[in-house]
């Protein structure tokens, strides 16, 4: 175990508490002069006469920073830093050993081997410890907001996650009542409605369909990190030919041209490859403006660094393309750059793909010519697996 | 088991919206049925054991139809308390929800359900289901005994 004390143990807000000192000397004269020394600095000062003493302490308390006295009586500074090390609440927390020994090497190396953060030597200079100790204090401070921020902000996180989940999944109904019902009226008054009104009844459907796909993209964008994922062999190519098939009749309409060199199987999520595959073919295929044949390329390739392996694939289009000015944008939630008239969508696929890839390790980018065509690029990390 | 005028089907269903879509699809279904309503689980037990006002035409409904989000008792208790009743398991039941997620097919299906059905979008897809599902009820009703 390397880090003991994880986010998970920050409650929100609960840590004003004092960073806490331990001062371990066999000399009581010693610990009332270093303890009056070090009052200013608003810490909480917790003595020991012996390393026993501290050891006992450090089962009690959590502390930001250990001054220990090597020469000792029974226990010496050495053993009881060993000793207290092999307690998790000590693991990271520095120790400054405070000695009269001689600047000797080995003893250096005996210290550092023990993970000492420090060491002062004796006659103690005042200012020189209290300034040390400051710089112990300030680290352990910072430290402590951060996880403390960090907690905060993945409840909060956690919560709106939780939130989307709940109001989508509970939005879906009152939508399908009111598509379903204007349906009905449509079919029992159709001979008694005038033309004007069945079209009002007709906008009341679309908007009712409109607003279920965004309800099940939100649930699909909420559901992204809340399920596990299951890692496993996946045909790529076969998923493609999967997505391909569910819109064939888009292909065929736009008489579109798709192409794919032999994809790989790899290991990962088949959601993850399935969500982002569809949205992206989709994408090629929606955002042409009917002046060329849409051509689609997808391809796959091994990238990244002998310590990182990825797989990469790529989705080329020749679609109107994409300013480079919305390069961060468009993968924001709900973000649509053109009018849904225009292209019709929710603006939820690209900041579901990118929140699924960024999940599973990898990233998300485009390169555009606006008029010209995009490619996609997103990387999965390469586990070596299936060989 | 010997042919019968019509299918009786329990409708276990807290959505007003939901009770009205059904009764109209089963007013045009293909086989014929009698509709009963009970708006949540407690309900439905009481009028299955005869409480409350109960008592099917023929007894014994042939089918139930069930919900899983409702107030009180819900459809998955419901569904454990029928067909840990003696006198109630033969009874089939097919869920009729809005929930889409995996653990509560597998978990109906565990407890006995007879069919899981996700209420489609559509009023249309709607009433096609329903008769699909009280067509194929009533035709297994109509088998001789083996």
């Amino acid at each position: 175990m390397s880090v003991v004390r994880t986010e998970a143990d920050y409650a929100p807000g609960a840590h004003n508490a004092p960073p806490k000192i331990l001062l371990v000397d066999d000399r009581p004269e010693n610990l009332l002069a270093t303890e009056a020394l070090l009052r200013p600095l608003g810490a909480q000062i917790v003595t020991a006469e012996s390393g026993e003493a501290a050891l006992g302490h450090v089962l009690e308390h959590t502390f930001a920073m250990v001054l220990l006295d090597v020469q000792m009586p029974g226990m010496d500074g050495f053993e009881t830093a060993q000793l207290m090390q092999t307690r998790p609440s000590m693991q990271g927390v520095p120790i400054v050993f405070v000695t009269a020994i001689s600047k000797e090497d080995h003893f250096a190396t005996r210290a550092a081997g023990l993970g000492a953060a420090d060491y002062i030597f004796k006659p103690i200079n005042p200012d020189i410890l209290k300034s040390k100790v400051k710089v112990y204090l300030d680290l352990y401070r910072q430290r402590e907001q951060i996880l403390s921020l960090n907690a905060t902000l993945r409840q909060s996180n956690e919560e709106l996650e939780r939130f989307a989940y709940v109001c989508s999944h509970d939005m879906q109904e009152p939508v399908r009542m009111m598509n379903t019902y204007a349906g009905f009226l449509a079919e029992d008054a159709a001979g008694k409605l005038d033309d004007g009104a069945l079209r009002y009844v007709q906008y009341i459907r679309d908007n009712a369909v409109r607003m279920q796909k965004m309800i099940r993209d939100i649930l699909t964008f909420s559901r992204v990190g809340r399920e596990e994922l299951h890692l496993e062999a996946v045909d790529s190519q076969k998923i493609l030919d999967e997505v391909l098939a569910e819109v064939r009749d888009v292909i065929e309409a736009r008489k579109a041209i798709v192409t794919s060199s032999a994809l790989p199987t790899i290991e990962a999520s088949p959601t993850l490859l399935r969500v982002v595959l569809q949205n992206l073919v989709g994408n090629a295929l929606k955002f042409h403006d009917g002046s060329r044949t849409p051509e689609i390329n997808v391809s796959a390739r091994r990238a990244g660094s002998r310590g990182e392996p990825m797989w990469r694939f790529d989705v080329k289009d020749n679609g109107i393309g994409i300013d480079p000015a919305f390069s961060e944008r468009i993968f924001t939630m709900f973000q649509r750059l053109h009018r849904s008239e225009e292209y019709p969508g929710t603006g939820i696929g690209l900041a579901t793909c990118r929140k699924f890839i960024r999940l599973c390790g990898g990233d998300i980018v485009f390169s555009s010519s606006p008029g010209m065509g995009t490619t996609f690029t997103f990387t999965l990390p390469d586990t070596g697996r299936p060989q | 088991m010997m042919p019968k005028g019509a299918l009786d089907i329990l409708l276990v269903e807290d959505n007003e919206g939901d009770v009205e879509m059904t009764r109209r699809a089963l007013s045009r279904a293909t086989t014929p049925c009698t509709l009963s309503v009970a708006n949540n689980g407690n309900q439905a037990l009481d009028y299955l054991h005869g409480e409350g006002g109960g008592g099917m035409p023929h007894g014994r409904p042939d089918l139930i139809l069930l919900d899983i989000n409702m107030p009180r008792m819900d459809g998955k208790t419901f569904l454990r308390t029928v067909k840990h009743d003696d006198s109630l398991k033969a009874i089939p039941v097919v869920m009729f929800t809005s929930s889409e997620s995996p653990a509560d097919i597998r978990e109906c299906y565990e407890s006995y359900a007879s069919g899981y059905v996700v209420k489609p979008f559509d009023g249309r897809q709607y009433a096609e289901r329903l008769d699909q599902v009280v067509n194929f009820w009533g035709k297994i009703g109509e088998l001789p005994n083996a």
